[in-house]
C-alpha cells in the first residue's frame, strides 16, 4: 500500500512541478524532488522517476538530447561534495546548494550553447539562474513539510528515515 | 576511492556521453522519443490546468468584472457598422478581383487549411533556450513541424518540434528564426530574422534604392516554402543606409504582441495542388492589331 502511495505522491509531484514550471519560465521545478529522493537515499523510486525527469524535460526544451543528463549528474555531484561537509536535511545545506545549482545552471547553459550553435541571451540566463537559484529552497521546505503533513502512506518508509537519522547522527 | 580511478571514471562517462550526444545528433531518435514523452505528458497535465484557468478567468470577467461595459458595447456596435460600411465599400473591388483572377487564370493558393489551436505555456522548463511557446496541436491534429502559425492581427511563427497532441512554436523573434518576406508597398525581398524577445527585428538584404518606407507592411514571400505568400509579418519601425553593407539597415516590429497570446490559427498544408478554373469559352469579340495580309481601304 506505502508502495502505491509513493508512486501517487510521486506523479501528483510531478504534475505540479510542471503546472509550476509554466507560471516561472526556464525553471527546474522537479529538482527539489531529486533532492528530496537523495536525501531520503530512496534510490528505488529514482530509479524510475529520474528517467521520467529527464524525458519531460528534454521533451519540454528547445535542446538537442543530453542537456538535462549533464544537469541531473552535476545536481548529485554537488550534493555528495555537500554531504561531506554539512547535515544533508537540513535547510542551510539546501540553501548552499541551491546557490551552487545557481552558479552550475549558468556554466552548464554556456558550455552546452555552443554544441548546438545557439546565441544565448546572457540578461535572460542570469535572470533564471536566480530564479532556480531562489525557487529551490522555497520548494524544497513546502514539499518536505507536506510530505509530513500527508496520511502515512504517502510518506517516506519510517525504518528508512530512522536509519537515515542514525548515519546523519 | 583514488584520484586516478575518479578522473578514469570522470572520463569514461564523458566520453560515453559524447557518444551518446553524437549518435542522437545523426538519428534524432533520443529527440523523437523525449518529443513524444514530454510534450506529450505536458501537454495532457496542462491542458486541463490552462482550461480550469480559462473558466475561473471568465467567470471573474463575464460575471463579476462588468464594469464598462455598456459604454464598451456601445463603442463595438459603433465599430460594427463601421466595418459593416468599409465591407460593402469593398465587396465590390473583391468580385472584380475574382473576375480578373478568372480572366488571367492567376491561381488562388488554396492548398493551405486554418486550424485553431490554444497556447498552453509560453517557455517552460531550463531547456527551453529558445524563444517558444507550447500549443494544443501536435502531428496528429494539425500541427506537423514546419506549420506556420498567425492571430488575426498577423503572422507568429511555426511548428518547430511535435508530439502526437502538442507542438512548440519557434516565434519570430527568435534569434534562429528567419522569414523570406517583401514589402508591401515597394515590394522590395529580404529575410526577416529575429533578435530575441522584446527586441526589434531585422530585416536583411534589402538594397539600398527599394525605397522602403517607415510604417511600411512586412508580408511573406513565400519564397522560403515555409510560409504562404501574403501573410502580415512585421511593420517596419526605422530605415537607414547601413554602415557596413550595400544593403538598408531595416528595424521591424511584429504585429503580434508575443507575450500575451492565448488563441492561434495554424495554416496546414492540404497537400492539394492549387486550382486553376480553365475559362473554356472563346472570346466573343477578338481585340489586338489586324491580321496580316489585310490592306486598309482608303
Amino acid at each position: 500500500m506505502r508502495g502505491i502511495g509513493n508512486v501517487c505522491f510521486w506523479l501528483a509531484f510531478t504534475a505540479v512541478g510542471l503546472v509550476c514550471e509554466m507560471l516561472i519560465p526556464r525553471i527546474d521545478a522537479l529538482i527539489c524532488g531529486f533532492i528530496l529522493l537523495l536525501q531520503e537515499r530512496n534510490y528505488r523510486t529514482l530509479c524510475w522517476l529520474l528517467p521520467l525527469f529527464v524525458l519531460l524535460q528534454e521533451g519540454l526544451g528547445s535542446r538537442t538530447f543530453g542537456g538535462s543528463i549533464v544537469w541531473y549528474a552535476v545536481i548529485f555531484l554537488l550534493f555528495r561534495i555537500g554531504e561531506r561537509f554539512f547535515n544533508s536535511g537540513t535547510f542551510i545545506f539546501v540553501f548552499f546548494l541551491s546557490a551552487a545549482f545557481g552558479a552550475a545552471s549558468y556554466g552548464l547553459n554556456v558550455l552546452m550553447a555552443p554544441l548546438q550553435d545557439l546565441e544565448i541571451d546572457v540578461q535572460q540566463l542570469i535572470d533564471s539562474s536566480l530564479a532556480q537559484a531562489i525557487f529551490l529552497p522555497l520548494s524544497w521546505c513546502v514539499i518536505k513539510y507536506l510530505r509530513l503533513c500527508l496520511p502515512a502512506v504517502f510518506q517516506p518508509d519510517p525504518a528508512k528515515v530512522e536509519n537515515l537519522h542514525k548515519s546523519n547522527a | 576511492m583514488s584520484l586516478r580511478r575518479i578522473l578514469v571514471i570522470a572520463g569514461g562517462l564523458l566520453i560515453l556521453f559524447l557518444g551518446m550526444y553524437s549518435w542522437n545528433q545523426s538519428t534524432r531518435t533520443l529527440d523523437d522519443l523525449s518529443t513524444d514523452v514530454g510534450l506529450e505528458a505536458a501537454g495532457a497535465v496542462l491542458g486541463p490546468v490552462r482550461a480550469a484557468q480559462d473558466v475561473l478567468g471568465g467567470l471573474w470577467t463575464r460575471y463579476v468584472d462588468l464594469v464598462a461595459v455598456r459604454e464598451e458595447n456601445e463603442a463595438l456596435k459603433a465599430q460594427v457598422t463601421e466595418l459593416e460600411t468599409r465591407l460593402l465599400a469593398n465587396s465590390e473591388d473583391l468580385a472584380e478581383l475574382r473576375r480578373l483572377r478568372i480572366l488571367l487564370q492567376v491561381p488562388v493558393d488554396n492548398n493551405w487549411r486554418p486550424l485553431g489551436a490554444r497556447v498552453l505555456c509560453g517557455q517552460i522548463g531550463p531547456n527551453a533556450v529558445l524563444d517558444t511557446i507550447t500549443i494544443n496541436r501536435g502531428y496528429a491534429t494539425g500541427g506537423r513541424p514546419g506549420t506556420p502559425l498567425l492571430t488575426n492581427k498577423g503572422l507568429i511563427g511555426r511548428v518547430l518540434r511535435a508530439s502526437a497532441h502538442s507542438a512548440s512554436v519557434l516565434l519570430m523573434t527568435d534569434p534562429g528564426s528567419r522569414i523570406a518576406i517583401y514589402t508591401q508597398d515597394s515590394r522590395a525581398m529580404g529575410i526577416l530574422h529575429g533578435n530575441g524577445a522584446k527586441r526589434p527585428l531585422t530585416v536583411d538584404f534589402v538594397p539600398r534604392d527599394a525605397g522602403v518606407r517607415c510604417g511600411e507592411l512586412l508580408v511573406t514571400s513565400g519564397l522560403d516554402g515555409f510560409y504562404p505568400k501574403g501573410l502580415p509579418a512585421a511593420r517596419v519601425v526605422s530605415v537607414e543606409p547601413s554602415n557596413y553593407s550595400e544593403f538598408l539597415a531595416i528595424t521591424a516590429e511584429p504585429l503580434v504582441d508575443l507575450q500575451h497570446l492565448e488563441e492561434v490559427l495554424l495554416f496546414e498544408k492540404t497537400g492539394q495542388a492549387p486550382e486553376v478554373e480553365e475559362n473554356t469559352a472563346s472570346p466573343s469579340q477578338f481585340v489586338g492589331p489586324p491580321k496580316p495580309g489585310k490592306k486598309s481601304k482608303k
